[in-house]
């Protein structure tokens, strides 16, 4: 079942005064508990084709289905209510936030607002969202400021998860991470998908986490599609420019295995 | 080989939320004339503060304790006429000299600073009294003796921006580094900032002479920083996760730049970075830091294939290859 279509997207902007396009006749789709991920280099396009999937940005053309709905035609209410079922975990997603502000508070917000579960429920609900994610209950009532990187990355992904979602959107959301904490939030996106068959849009620029994670990747140059496909048969062997130019670029560890 | 700086006992704390948080904790190792030695760590592992103490760019309030030694000969003299790929050696005897207090308090990274006058700690550091090579020569510490940035240390941050200033066009940027360094006439300071923008290839380096930093992408912005880094001819190289905010394409090319102009200049270099596989690339040895302790020195090969410690171990595992079983496989999952 496809939970995400998105067909001949296109935007725009100025550069110096000259319109140029960031994003040029991109189509993909992505289905029920699969992995798409979007690959390429600095300003190919990838964070806005996130942004036009969330609805944060609107196209110059083409049309985005989610759930079988054309996204885009979506208003009101209707549209707050689909909005639940798509979610983003970005870079850093908790930055933007008072660092004073508590996880719980970080995980009541969409509780509330979308009505998923009355006050009285909501203690729990959050108790139970920390353990879904791997962390401890207690956690709820520190500050964001006061948890490591990689847990404030799983408050962040239980914060996506806290709408029960079929897609989560993620933009660069293991980049920042130290790289034993990131194998950890990989697993645990691994294991959410698995379980509640969940979609994810993954963006990166690590061709090594696209190809552990990934059914299928697209590459992208220049806001356009270069070549898309099954993400290890791609990596293993790109014919675009731009996709063997991404591989070779990648740094090999060379061990001399026995 | 002998050691272009050695470091012996540092410790360095940083004040932060009130409490004394160790950065580094009693690291002592010798970096070699010649090689490409890559720091490697996580967060909060203390690798930048390493870079920055071996730079004297301690932030004025950093607890510091130890030593760091510089061979003497590997210092330029004050004003320098000579072109900087022919500097002459100051001293031909192996004598190492202690020649700063670790966090000698310059003040900003800025580029074409000075810090000279204003970098006379009062708090030279103890010293060990001993280094890898056999005995040191135990001087009074000499303000002529503390490398200088810029002339004898070349300093590549994250973020190019953070070096280079926003209002004034890259050439006169670089120029006043040669100038301030080498004592060059202004007209043949611009002629060096043209060569060393043409070393770093950036396309059109006349052109680019007049441009300023907003202007350039992001590797262009870093091509710059190393330009103006490497200007004035400095012996040592610190390159401090410069290739981390830079998409993988362009980290490949700035990469392939460092080494480059390290073989070209005999530069050492000091390569730090989260990132082993990217610091195997390039390094001769690695050394690996957790929590502001030195874990593990080692070439680069008994690392990569005989890690003595399980920290160095699991770092390499965690390491996403393009050859590595995808998670999916071990988790038998399908779409
Ligand atoms: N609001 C905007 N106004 C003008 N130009 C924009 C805007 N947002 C993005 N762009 C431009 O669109 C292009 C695509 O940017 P985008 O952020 O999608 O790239 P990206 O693939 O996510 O890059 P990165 O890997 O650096 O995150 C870039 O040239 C960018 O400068
Ligand atoms: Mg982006």
């Amino acid at each position: 079942m496809t939970v995400l279509a998105v067909s001949s997207l296109a935007k725009r902007y100025r550069r110096g005064g000259k319109p140029f396009a960031a994003v040029d006749d991109v189509s993909f789709e992505i289905g029920r508990a699969e992995t798409l991920a979007l690959a390429g280099p600095s300003g190919s396009g990838k964070s806005t084709i996130a942004r036009l999937v969330l609805r944060l940005i609107e196209p110059d053309a083409g049309r985005v289905d989610f759930e079988g709905a054309d996204f885009l035609a979506l208003s009101g209410a209707a549209l707050r209510a689909r909005r639940a079922r798509i979610q983003m975990v970005f870079q850093d997603p908790l930055a933007a936030f008072n660092p004073r502000v508590t996880v719980a508070r970080v995980l009541d917000d969409p509780l509330r607002i979308h009505g998923i579960a009355p006050r009285a429920e909501r203690p729990r609900r959050i108790a139970a969202l920390l353990e879904r994610v791997g962390l401890d209950a207690g956690l709820a009532a520190r500050a964001i400021h006061e948890i490591s990187g990689g847990q404030r990355q799983r408050v962040a992904i239980a914060r996506a998860i806290a709408t029960r979602p079929t897609l989560i959107v993620l933009d660069e959301a293991v980049s920042a991470l130290d790289v034993s904490v990131r194998g950890q939030i990989l697993e645990l996106l691994l294991d959410l998908q698995r379980q509640e068959r969940i979609a994810y849009l993954f963006i990166s620029h690590d061709l090594g986490v696209i190809r552990a994670v990934a059914h299928r990747v697209v590459i992208l140059d220049a806001g356009r599609i270069a070549e898309s496909g099954d993400a290890r048969a791609v990596i293993a062997n790109p014919r675009s420019a731009i996709g063997k130019a991404l591989v070779a670029a990648t740094p090999r560890l060379t061990r001399n295995r026995p | 080989m002998t050691a272009l700086l050695s470091v012996r006992d540092l410790s360095v704390g940083c004040r932060r939320d009130r409490a004394e948080a160790p950065a580094l904790k009693g690291i002592s190792l010798d970096v070699k004339t010649g090689e490409r030695l890559a720091i490697i760590g996580e967060s909060g592992s203390g690798k930048s503060t390493l870079a920055l103490a071996i730079a004297g760019l301690l932030a004025r309030g950093a607890k510091v304790e130890g030593l760091i030694g510089w061979k003497q000969s590997s210092l330029q003299s004050p004003h320098s006429f000579a072109p900087p790929s022919v500097l002459p050696d100051i001293s031909p005897t192996r004598g190492e000299i202690s020649s700063s207090a670790a966090g000698s308090p310059h003040a900003t990274p800025a580029i074409g600073e000075s810090g000279r006058d204003s970098s006379i700690s009062p708090q030279v550091g103890e010293m060990s009294g001993r280094t890898e090579g056999g005995a040191v020569e135990r001087r009074p510490f000499h303000p002529r003796d503390n490398p200088l940035l810029g002339r004898d240390i070349g300093f590549v941050f994250q973020d190019p921006s953070s070096s280079l200033d926003p209002v004034m066009p890259i050439g006169k940027q670089i120029a006043e580094v040669v100038h301030t360094h080498l004592g060059l006439s202004w007209p043949d300071s611009f002629a060096q900032a043209k060569t060393v923008l043409d070393r770093v290839r950036l396309p059109d380096p006349e052109a680019v002479l007049h441009v300023y930093p907003h202007q350039l992408s992001g590797g262009q912005k870093q091509r710059v920083a190393i330009a103006a880094a490497i200007a004035a001819g400095p012996k040592l190289l610190i390159a401090d996760e410069a290739t981390s905010a830079l998409d993988t394409i362009v980290q490949a090319e700035i990469v392939a730049l460092i080494r480059r102009l390290v073989a070209e200049d005999g530069m050492t270099l000091l390569f730090i970075s989260h990132d082993i596989a990217l610091a195997a690339t390039l390094a001769d040895r690695v050394a690996v830091l957790r929590h502001g302790e030195l874990v593990e020195l080692g070439e680069t090969d008994q690392i990569l294939n005989a890690p003595r410690h399980a920290y160095t171990r699991a770092l390499l595992d965690a390491h996403l290859g393009l050859d590595a079983e995808p998670l999916l496989d071990r988790q038998g999952a399908s779409a």
